[in-house]
């Protein structure tokens, strides 16, 4: 088979992936988009996305046995059910390790679109306090990059794939360009002005999601089904396919190729340049290569980690752009914990309708202009929000017969819930490596995943604990529960870094422009380039990221510099 | 008074009679097709007679259905024997020595077995056989004991759990007795709750948290 040439390779379909084929496609080049997963086609394929869960042969539980073979990694998290399953790896299938005495959960989507299917869709910008952040303290290494280098590329990647939220003037969370947002509930409404009369910095808001309130571009608005992780076929939230894949395609210069895991990306020491991957048909096994230009890695954060290290060479014994060494180290994902849940008298005679696929956040107050956090120096923020329960708290409660049927067709009380989400500090310790005593399908060595969290992450979550418990009670709240113990590492889904970037070469992988130190035309522009972890959630960032390095990329090869 | 599966069990007469029965009260197919169960967790008729008993006593007939009228359980002799609700997990109260007699090798419990013995006890002989009244204080004194300040694990407490799953997510129980509605349109943050008023079985985050 002839060798396939086109100018750019992207790997990877999801959140950036399917944007650095947008901005390369539209760019003028000639590209080729590879994802390991199946084909999933926007609405063709949402097989479970109108069932009632009396249509489901588990009544959308799914198969509790079935799960503990195949998927008891992928069981944990929140978006993983019967209605949802096939959006989620087969853990048996798809093996890592972790240390001994060592937990990560992995969550992983293995598919055209991968994750960005199947993600929480919160949507935030990062200041400066979070890209000044590791300068300040010293943990990690200064970001090469400043709010002002992101924001006009936050504004573009807000105003295509539509952001709801309220403008709130924080400086710690810059406002975007926002459709209108998602309003909070009465409850969350009563909270808001309560705590902000106690704490005039402490400020509530309807979480800044990437689902519309208004009609864009053949895209429908928002529903409010909640049930996003079905798949949409209003298009409503961002996702690869209401989104970026069909622009991609509009071009006519976008390839897609699933199915194909790459083995490897091909680097030539002559002329210091990666020349195209090799890619492995996961069904016949065939082997096949395409060459280009420039590569992109948007395999997610650890899986182009992942990549780079299985693609060492000769010239690049330790992993590919790994002169520095420090590829694979100073991993992250927010510490995240239940802190607080209180009940919430008064608003018996109050309901809501429509299931708000969006709660409410409180924004980062800690460790702003004065380092006021307590043994800790960065940021926490809780995301969260009010419910009434449903009849499953009747599983909870004693009764049976008819007093208990009729207790159960009502609402039941109101709750306010606020779980923390602490920033992670970059440290070389917690770091991805090839486990080469154990093999996957393809033959490909396992990622092995060391992540612990500190003190530092430790302190954050006892102070957000005791912050959620003055706070709920200030709102109105009785607490009933609380806690400060970090979940299991993965568990907030926010998994980065691993290739970070940074000012020197012999300290980081990439540099100011998600482009390896080492490779002129290697960009890794997905979680693995980042270099602190903020607190709010990062996919955004690595959107803006991803557009702003394509934009990078095209001038440079169109200057002849790549 | 046999505790394993009668003869003449077979898969494809449980399925049957299921759907038969489904189909009789209107009951799409699709919600009751059960995937095979192995031999050893293949209930007897007298235990799929109890537990639809046991679901009906929990979620009676009213205005709608009860739980036992739209094969609530039968969920609950496949989700047990699937591990819904944990119910498999090897923890799950099995090694107290009163349990001991109804674990499974792996160390879970047979919680069908179980409660087929622990009402049988308490009512002095066939359960079934009591009248109405007797059968819903037997399993009204279950629910208190599992339920009494202090008590934890309690495998009445998972069955309990399955019941109350298997009829808010039936038909009848998600529609009916409760409002369902897939595509809402719109989002109220703050509308009157007055007595009375249905709660939405698609709320899907209020049945998450309960």
């Amino acid at each position: 088979m002839a060798e396939q040439q086109f100018d750019a390779i992207v790997v990877g379909s999801g959140i950036t992936g399917g944007w650095a084929a947008k901005e390369l496609t539209e760019a003028g080049l000639k590209v080729l988009m590879i994802e390991r997963g199946r084909k999933i086609e926007h609405q063709v394929d949402y097989e479970t996305e109108t069932k009632a869960p009396w249509e489901m042969p588990f009544r959308g539980l799914g198969d509790a046995a079935l799960y503990r073979r195949d998927h008891s990694v992928q069981m944990l998290n929140r978006h993983f059910n019967e209605f949802t399953e096939k959006h989620f790896v087969n853990d048996r299938e798809n093996p890592y390790t972790v240390p001994p005495g060592g937990e990560f959960n992995w969550f992983r989507s293995y598919q055209l679109g991968g994750r960005s299917l199947t993600w929480g869709r919160h949507s935030y910008r990062w200041s400066d306090y979070d890209f000044g952040a590791n300068k300040r303290d010293g943990f990690g290494t200064d970001w090469p990059i400043r709010y002002a280098d992101v924001a006009p590329w936050y504004d573009k990647v807000e105003d295509f794939i539509g952001v709801s939220g309220a403008a709130e003037g924080l400086a710690q969370l810059p406002d975007g360009h926002f459709q209108p947002p998602m309003v909070l509930n009465v409850v969350e409404q009563a909270a808001r002005e309560r705590i902000a009369a106690r704490w005039p910095g402490r400020i509530l808001t309807p979480g800044r999601v990437a689902n519309l309130t208004e009609e864009k571009e053949g895209r429908a608005k928002c529903q409010f089904r909640s049930i996003c992780a079905r798949g949409c076929s209003y298009g409503a939230y961002f996702s690869t396919q209401s989104s970026t894949l069909p622009a991609a395609m509009n071009t006519g210069r976008l390839t897609v190729i699933t199915d194909a895991v790459v083995e490897a990306v091909d680097y030539d020491p002559a002329t210091k340049r990666v020349t195209g991957v090799r890619y492995i048909d996961t069904h016949t096994k065939q082997r096949s290569r395409a060459t280009s230009r420039l590569v992109f890695l948007n395999a997610g954060a650890f899986n182009s980690v992942h990549l780079l290290l299985n693609s060492a060479s000769a010239a690049m014994p330790q992993g590919l752009g790994n002169s520095s060494g420090v590829l694979g180290t100073h991993i992250m994902d927010h510490a995240s914990t239940l802190s607080g849940v209180a009940l919430m008298p008064g608003f018996e005679a109050h309901t809501t309708f429509g299931n708000r696929p969006n709660g409410a956040i409180i924004v980062r107050f800690r460790n702003l202009d004065t380092l006021d956090g307590k043994g800790h120096t960065r940021g926490f923020s809780y995301q969260g929000g009010a419910l009434q329960s449903g009849w499953s708290r009747g599983k909870r409660e004693a009764g049976i017969g008819e007093a208990f049927k009729q207790e159960l067709q009502s609402p039941g009380e109101w709750r306010l819930v606020f779980v923390a989400f602490a920033e992670c500090l970059p440290r070389p310790g917690n770091r991805l490596t090839l486990n080469r005593s154990r093999t996957d399908a393809n033959g490909l060595p396992v990622l092995d995943i060391a992540l612990t969290y500190g003190k530092e992450e430790r302190a954050a979550l006892v102070d957000a604990k005791a912050e959620a418990a003055a706070m709920l009670t200030e709102a109105g709240g009785t607490v009933i529960m609380g806690f400060d113990e970090p979940g299991v590492a993965g568990s907030t889904i926010h998994e980065m870094g691993g290739a970070r970037m940074g000012h020197d070469p012999k300290t980081s992988v990439l540099n100011r422009w998600s482009q390896a130190h080492d490779i002129a035309n290697l960009f890794v522009t997905d979680g693995a380039q980042m270099s602190s972890s903020a607190c709010q959630n990062p996919s955004l960032t690595y959107m803006a990221l991803t557009a702003r390095a394509c934009d990078a990329a095209v001038k440079m090869l169109k200057e002849g510099a790549i | 008074m046999s505790e394993s599966a009668v003869s003449g069990w077979n898969r494809r007469d449980f399925f049957g009679g299921m759907a038969l029965f489904a189909l009789a009260i209107g009951v799409p197919v699709a919600s009751v097709a059960l995937s095979d169960l192995p031999d050893e967790e293949a209930p007897s008729e007298r235990q799929r007679a109890m537990m639809r008993e046991v679901s009906q006593l929990v979620v009676p007939k009213t205005a709608t259905a009860g739980a036992g009228d739209v094969g609530v359980g039968d969920f609950v002799i496949l989700a047990l024997a699937h591990g819904l609700e944990g119910s498999r997990a090897p923890s799950a109260g099995a090694a107290a020595p009163p349990l001991a007699r109804f674990r499974r090798p792996d160390g879970s419990l047979r919680q069908l077995h179980w409660l087929e013995n622990e009402l049988n006890q308490r009512g002095g002989g066939d359960f079934l056989a009591r009248t109405p009244a007797e059968r819903r204080m037997l399993l009204a004194a279950v629910d208190a004991e599992a339920f009494a300040e202090g008590a934890r694990e309690h495998p009445w407490r998972t069955v309990k759990a399955l019941i109350l799953t298997g009829y808010y997510t039936s038909e009848v129980g998600a529609s009916q007795e409760l409002q369902y509605e897939l595509v809402p349109g719109r989002w109220d943050p703050d509308l009157p709750l007055k007595r009375g008023d249905r709660a939405w079985s698609s709320d899907w985050t209020a049945v998450e948290f309960g």
